[in-house]
């Protein structure tokens, strides 16, 4: 699996339709910036996971949806939920 | 007497007293030579024997010769009865300390029992011999450098930095001069607990450790039988620890690229035995679970003998698993250093711990990253309680996948570098325990005033101070 940056976009937000229950086209897409994370697991570990520590370079994708914004975190290997409800998914 | 008789009056007592300060002076230089040359005598010296020469640089004395203090009250006539005695004569009066002197022994005989002959007289305060440590410094050989046959080893700053892209020169772990002295050792296992390892990478292939003939297959309870020939795979406890993302293969390269073959670059050992261990996945992530089956396997491959003595855990997380430390402990208790990744969110150990660098096991050094101007990388974190050491972690050179090489940066590149170090000790000094090769790691580093107060050494790794 290698993801493009669009490929991590289209991901994360058919998860966020998902998770809210709302049709995809609901979901606005806010921001797409290119940034470097500081581990392997974008510095959005699940519970009980461990990463690499070495600088990532990925995506942060902003998206909209019900008037909140949520962050998903990528590169080529995965696609991150960002603290939802307060925990990291990876999807 | 006119007030001009008093003014010249005065500038010649000035003058005198100049003068009489000035002889005292010197009278204190003469006293002071004469010593150095009676005891170490010019002639002595350019008829001593390469054992003596020898001795000299180990600071062990040349000869027989000793210091004896005399009690007081002993006279000049009782002394010379017992040198004659013992057939030797004194060398030197010590003229500041009444009572000593410097005795040299005609008979050649060893140090130790004339210092013991002394030392049983009832007339003797004390005895010991007399140390040229002087002559050392004198005659140490010039320091040269030893630079290995790779390609690619000028893009290395981390082992020599010449100042190159903007770096600062000498910012490195003086790897060129430790090699001097070792360059790492075949007998030596260290343990990459990571991503797997591409071990079919030139750079790397002739330092991979597989399982010695004579070792049977790893059993586990519960994983059963595994071939572990290329060494642990425990995400689907398979015998294949082939690495899929690079960043353990990257580790690898750190401590062990073949050095002086021509290819690529060096490892901070030239040669070493790189155990594979793999429990990330593709992406870079793994479970802690698999992290302790991993540490669990080198525990029990310790057991069996092989003499892995390093574990390097370029990884972590800030959740506390109770688990894992207790498997690491258990490493610590079979002997194996644990060297971790300080981690990379440029924030403080000591109020946010990251394992498993913050565990409180006696085993652990917790790695900061520095960059090539020996500043600590915006990255890293630090942590004066909790943090050991520094090392370069900022785009540093190393092995990837398919015979490639790549620049990467995170306490993840420093961690390795520091196992590296502690394998070259481990080399020179291979029954060294694991608390005393945590200490002589410790106490190798170059101060920084960069990291003082940030880390517990304050220091960065120097290689050089580690295998001295």
């Amino acid at each position: 699996m290698s993801l493009s940056k669009q490929d991590a976009v289209e991901k994360a937000r058919k998860d966020l339709a998902q998770r809210l229950n709302v049709d995809a086209s609901a979901i606005k897409e806010q921001a797409v910036e290119d940034d470097d994370f500081p581990d392997m697991a974008l510095g959005a570990p699940e519970d009980g996971e461990m990463s690499g520590q070495m600088i990532t370079s990925g995506w942060r994708i902003r998206l909209g949806a019900n008037g909140q914004s949520y962050e998903y975190r990528a590169d080529k290997n995965q696609v991150r939920l960002y603290k939802y409800k307060g925990k990291n998914y990876r999807l | 007497m006119n007030r001009n008789n008093i003014l010249i009056h005065l500038a010649l007592a000035v003058v005198l007293i100049l003068i009489a300060a000035f002889a005292g002076q010197l009278n204190r230089w003469r006293t002071q030579w004469k010593h150095r040359v009676h005891m170490i005598p010019t002639a002595e010296k350019q008829r001593a024997s390469t054992a003596d020469e020898i001795a000299l640089a180990e600071g062990r004395p040349s000869r027989a010769e000793l210091l004896v203090k005399f009690k007081s009250g002993v006279s000049s006539e009782a002394i010379d009865g017992i040198l004659e005695r013992f057939h030797d004569r004194i060398e030197d009066r010590i003229e500041n300390d009444p009572g000593l002197d410097a005795i040299d022994d005609l008979d050649d005989a060893d140090v130790a029992s004339t210092v013991a002959q002394y030392s049983a007289l009832p007339e003797v305060e004390y005895a010991e011999p007399n140390y040229e440590i002087e002559l050392d410094a004198v005659d140490a050989p010039p320091f040269v450098p030893v630079l290995p046959h790779d390609p690619r080893f000028t893009d290395q700053w981390a082992l020599a930095n010449s100042g190159q892209r903007g770096g600062k020169e000498g910012a490195d772990i003086s790897a060129t001069r430790a090699w001097a002295r070792t360059t790492g050792s075949d007998k030596v296992v260290v343990a990459v607990l990571d991503s797997g390892v591409d071990y079919t990478h030139e750079d790397l292939a002739p330092n991979m450790w597989t399982r010695p003939g004579n070792l049977a297959p790893y059993h586990d309870n519960e994983l059963g039988t595994i071939d572990d020939t290329n060494g642990f795979n425990a995400i689907d406890s398979s015998s294949d620890p082939m690495d899929e993302n690079g960043h353990g293969t990257h580790c690898a390269g750190i401590i062990g690229a073949e050095g002086s073959n021509d290819i690529g670059i060096s490892g901070v050992n030239w040669k070493v035995q790189i155990m594979p261990l793999k429990f990330m996945n593709a992406g870079g992530f793994g479970t802690t679970k698999d992290a302790i089956e991993a540490i669990n396997y080198v525990i029990d491959r310790k057991k069996d003998g092989v003499n892995v003595r390093i574990i390097s855990a370029s990884w972590g997380s800030t959740q506390k698993s109770r688990a894992l430390e207790e498997v690491i402990r258990k490493a610590y208790e079979s002997d194996i250093l644990f060297v971790a990744a300080s981690g990379n969110a440029s924030t403080n150990n000591d109020r946010t711990p990251h394992f498993p660098s913050s565990y409180n096991v006696p085993n652990v050094i917790s790695v900061a990253a520095l960059d090539r101007n020996d500043q600590l990388a915006r990255f890293s974190n630090y942590g004066v309680k909790s943090v050991a050491i520094a090392a370069p972690g900022v785009d540093i050179l190393s092995t990837w996948l398919g015979n490639q090489y790549e620049e990467k940066s995170g306490t993840s590149m420093a961690t390795p570098v520091v196992a590296g170090v502690a394998a070259l000790i481990v080399a020179e000094h291979p029954r060294i325990s694991v608390d005393d090769l945590k200490k002589k790691v410790l106490a190798s580093v170059d101060p920084l005033a960069e990291l003082k107060g940030k880390i517990a050494t304050g220091g960065r790794i120097n290689a050089a101070k580690a295998v001295d």
